[in-house]
């Protein structure tokens, strides 16, 4: 705000110098290295695309090109570096500036083809979370409300904020995603004002200053370090200029930005503010007070009201979302979905969730190769998915372990605290040993058995430097030991 | 060398090699195993993504699975040539900077030229998104493997966890994220965003060995020599796997290579009749039965295993049962009543006082005053410890200390030092009175009189 106060000759200029600075930074960086052997031998075709259209501002295309175009020494233009391998440092300085763009290696021999794919297999992949669906069901009221908003700030040509939460897996991102996808397809129709869409995630930043960067990174295509990100953004959005493009910036994971001094918060919601930026924020997050536990006041302030919250899936709903994922396929029973969804709705309303239990739950009817998914399997499914195997780690301890646990349980039940010390443990251990006829390690044995057992996490111990000393606390329930032990014995 | 000599020579190489090195066997787990292997393939070939947490308790064969999956995919060319592996270790990369540089290494991205990785942490991060998300179902499917996956819970915010199951979970490269931990609770420590996207497919390895006839057939197939024919299958797999060389299955370069060796078939028979008879007898069980008492897991037989087989010598070439009940008490023993049993009289007096103090008190701490005084008691009436000065107390006081017998109350060595001096800082005692008993009635040449005093506290 403080380069806002300034004539705006006087912010260009000083944005010239910033831009030449970084330049020469980065001479400076690589001439020395450039004497080193090139050890890279890969064909540079592969790897080396200059990037076409650098996304840039509007008002900045025409000045920093000259700049950048003056600074540049012919000799090191694309001509070259398409017939020498770069060193690493060169590639890196191509990275920074956006001009390579990174490559992923490819397969060797082509995916299979979807019309070898059984069924089942596409059932599957319909259901994999990755696949979002053109028009989100269950959602239309969100997408209409989101929509209003964007399109009405879009078409006044101001900005604003609004927040978003829900608990994960209720369809937020894919949501909003879905808004600005369609505003967009309005836009090259014409029947919208053109705008720029930007995304950050805060769960993908380092840091929260890092979120300057990679803002800058999608206006420009460059990298270049926070502070000078975050000077050139402030003028960006404070200079009025004129034919400035509204802009969308969608912040995910919300209150990872937020910090002790929440400054890069604050900014992101005080740029709307300014006449000149034309900025429509959409921020997300999980949980419906965040802004008044977490933000201070005059962030809060500046995050405004306009809030919409996603309530999680009800079984009906998420019945819905799969059977819709499913299209026309008879791969799945109506009840086995209905299963599904009812479980899924009553812990967590989590989409995700019902959809890996669908696919696992198909992966088990492939292998027990039947082309229908019926109930049995969706069971199988769940009861994976929404494991307890604590009983069963119980039953498959070794014997002196069990007695330990029971004896840990008789030593809680004896004094009535939940914390109990090795040595009170170990003379119960001793006379439930004595008790049952058999002989018991020795303490330096039983010290490895508990920590064997906290390792597991059956129990939580501390460090056995504090040998009989240490505390031990029974991270099972005393009900699950009797149930594993006791029940398993009468079953035998 | 006798021809004997030299077959028991290479015998014993053979078992030990074996119990050592055989990183890519599997015993049991059929399920278990096909339900990995057939994620791991369909990763590879469909361009599915997926995540997975392997848990179990330590010792459980939870790495050898891993392994021998990716010994028997690799061998495929489908599997080697569409897809890369990475390995990280919560032990070694202890913080997402580290584990991000090594994944940058490990799948041989533009910004890392012969393990050096150029650029800032976080631009190393959204270097590895941007391709990602670069990939597609054209891209090789990743296969990450998450060693130790509850250390990396622990990172600052979970960021590393989040990216790659984010991208597990989103139209991207195909990639599989496979956990492993020994923590049963460990999706607790999760996130809420982060266990969203995981996808809560989990996979318990518990030892199958419950019953102890499946321990002792477990013992009888690590000792026993196999037949010509399977050392010839088992040695062309192995040579399969050399022959991969890939950084993906990293411990094949070390490995237990069965090839090297030949046995006759006389050697053999007589040797596996020998192990059957033996593990037959009611003393060989009742050894292996205390061992299963403590025990089930396969490391702690190997390890077992090992003592007894590095015990074969030409002298005495068979394993016999006495030979393993030797073993077998040596791990049953009480390593701190040997460490008593090195005191001197004098250590072994004052902790005879401690014990005294203990019972009187119930075990209320004390400090090197009242257990001087308790012993002075003693040492005035008795005949052999009348000369024996305080400071040479003190010094046996002090050895009891730095030996862990007994144990400052604060615990940590910052804690009293300072203010109290070293004769008035309040000790406990690290013993149990059985120890102490046990000591008294094991410890060479006692003095009649101190025995005596070790019965009662009064003189």
């Amino acid at each position: 705000s403080r380069l806002a106060e300034g004539t705006p000759r006087r912010s260009i200029h000083l944005s010239n110098i910033v831009e030449q600075r970084v330049f020469k930074d980065n001479e400076i960086i690589s001439t020395p290295k450039r004497g080193r052997p090139k050890k890279i031998v890969r064909d540079e075709d592969e790897d080396y695309s200059p990037k076409k259209s650098v996304q840039k501002t509007p008002t900045r295309t025409r000045r920093s090109s000259t700049t950048t175009k003056a600074a540049t020494t012919p000799s090191k233009g694309i001509t070259t570096a398409t017939t020498t391998p770069m060193t690493p440092s060169q590639k890196m300085k191509k990275i920074r500036a956006g001009e390579l763009s990174p490559s992923m290696q490819q397969r060797t021999d082509l995916p299979v083809k979807d019309s070898s794919k059984s069924e089942l297999q596409l059932a599957r992949e319909q259901l994999h979370v990755s696949v979002v669906p053109k028009s989100l069901p269950c959602r239309e009221r969100e997408f209409e409300n989101i929509y209003a908003f964007l399109e009405g700030k879009i078409q006044d040509q101001c900005g604003g904020c609004m927040y978003v939460s829900g608990v994960p897996g209720t369809g937020k991102t894919a949501t909003v995603t879905g808004v600005i996808r369609t505003l967009q397809k309005l836009a090259t129709q014409n029947e919208l004002p053109a705008f720029e869409y930007l995304e950050i995630n805060g769960m993908r930043l380092t840091e929260p200053r890092q979120a300057y960067v990679q803002i800058y990174k999608q206006l420009t295509g460059k990298t270049v370090s926070w502070e000078q990100a975050h000077a050139l953004l402030e003028k960006r959005f404070t200079t009025p200029a004129p034919r400035r493009v509204t802009t969308v910036l969608l912040v995910d994971e919300l209150d990872i930005l937020c910090n002790r001094r929440q400054d890069v918060v604050y900014n992101l919601l005080d740029w709307p503010t300014k006449s000149a930026a034309k900025l429509v924020v959409v921020t997300i997050a999980n949980t419906m007070d965040l802004p008044e536990r977490l933000l201070m006041g005059k962030v809060t302030s500046r995050l405004g009201l306009t809030r919409l919250t996603f309530q999680p899936y009800s079984h009906k709903q998420l019945q819905e979302i799969v059977t819709a994922r499913l299209g026309g396929s008879e791969a799945f029973k109506g009840e086995a979905v209905q299963l599904v969804a009812r479980k899924v709705a009553a812990v967590s309303g989590d989409a995700r969730r019902a959809l890996d239990i669908c696919r696992r739950a198909t992966e088990i009817a492939d292998m027990a190769a039947v082309k229908c998914v019926t109930m049995l399997h969706v069971q199988q499914a769940l009861a994976e998915m929404i494991a307890s195997a604590k009983v069963q780690a119980i039953r498959n301890c070794s014997r002196m372990e069990q007695i330990f646990l029971q004896a840990v349980a008789a030593e809680v039940t004896r004094t009535g605290v939940e914390e109990t010390t090795f040595m009170g443990v170990y003379q119960q251990v001793e006379t439930i040993a004595a008790f049952m006829g058999v002989t018991f390690p020795p303490p330096g044995r039983a010290l490895r058995l508990c920590s064997k057992l906290g390792a597991e996490r059956l129990i939580i111990s501390e460090h056995s430097r504090n040998d009989l000393f240490q505390k031990i606390l029974l991270n099972v329930s005393a009900d699950d030991i009797h149930y594993a032990l006791r029940v398993a014995e009468m079953v035998n | 060398m006798p021809e004997a000599d030299k077959e028991l020579v290479s015998i014993r190489r053979f078992l030990k090699e074996r119990l050592q090195r055989d990183y890519t066997t599997l015993r049991g787990y059929a399920e278990e195993r096909s339900n990995v292997r057939l994620l791991l393939q369909r990763t590879a070939e469909m361009g599915e993504s997926n995540s997975l947490l392997l848990i179990g308790p330590r010792g459980s064969g939870k790495t050898t699975l891993i392994n021998a999956v990716l010994a028997d995919v690799l061998l495929n060319k489908s599997f080697g040539e569409n897809t890369l592996v990475v390995h990280l270790d919560g032990n070694l990369h202890t913080d997402d900077r580290v584990a991000l540089k090594s994944i940058t290494v490990q799948m041989q991205l533009e910004n890392a030229a012969d393990g050096k990785v150029f650029g800032s942490f976080a631009e190393n991060l959204a270097f590895l998104l941007q391709c990602l998300k670069a990939g597609g179902k054209h891209s090789k499917s990743v296969v990450f493997i998450l060693e130790e996956f509850d250390l990396f819970c622990a990172h600052h915010n979970q960021t590393l966890l989040y990216n790659l199951f984010d991208v597990s979970q989103s139209a991207q490269a195909p990639i599989c994220v496979l956990g492993v931990t020994c923590r049963l609770d460990v999706i607790e420590l999760l996130e809420k965003r982060v266990k969203s996207r995981f996808s809560h497919r989990q996979v318990f390895l518990f030892p199958s060995s419950q019953r102890f006839e499946e321990y002792v057939e477990l013992c009888k197939d690590l000792l026993s020599l196999p037949t010509g024919n399977s050392l010839l299958l088992a040695a062309e797999r192995f040579s399969n796997l050399q022959k991969i060389q890939s950084e993906a299955l990293y411990c094949s370069r070390n490995h237990f290579d069965p090839g090297e060796y030949g046995f006759s078939p006389r050697v053999r028979e007589t040797w596996n009749k020998q192990v059957g008879k033996v593990l037959a007898t009611q003393q060989a069980r009742s050894t292996l039965q205390a061992l299963y008492d403590f025990d089930i897991s396969e490391a702690y037989l190997k390890n077992f295993l090992f003592r007894l087989v590095a015990h074969l010598r030409p002298q005495s070439p068979h394993i016999t049962a006495e030979k393993m009940a030797a073993v077998g008490s040596q791990f049953e023993g009480d390593d701190k009543i040997e460490l008593l049993c090195g005191l001197s009289v004098l250590e072994l007096c004052l902790i005879i006082a401690i014990k005294h103090h203990s019972e009187i008190y119930d075990r209320d701490p004390f400090n090197f005053e009242i257990i001087y005084a308790r012993f002075s008691k003693f040492a005035k009436v008795s005949t052999t410890m009348q000369a024996v000065e305080r400071s040479i107390v003190l010094k046996a006081f002090e050895h009891l200390r730095i030996a862990e017998l007994i144990m400052p109350l604060s615990g940590g060595a910052g804690g009293g030092v300072g203010k109290v001096q070293k004769e008035f800082e309040m000790h406990k005692l690290a013993l149990t009175y059985g120890q102490i008993q046990n000591c008294v009635q094991r410890y060479q040449a006692l003095p009649t009189e101190v025995a005596q005093w070790a019965q009662s506290s009064l003189i």
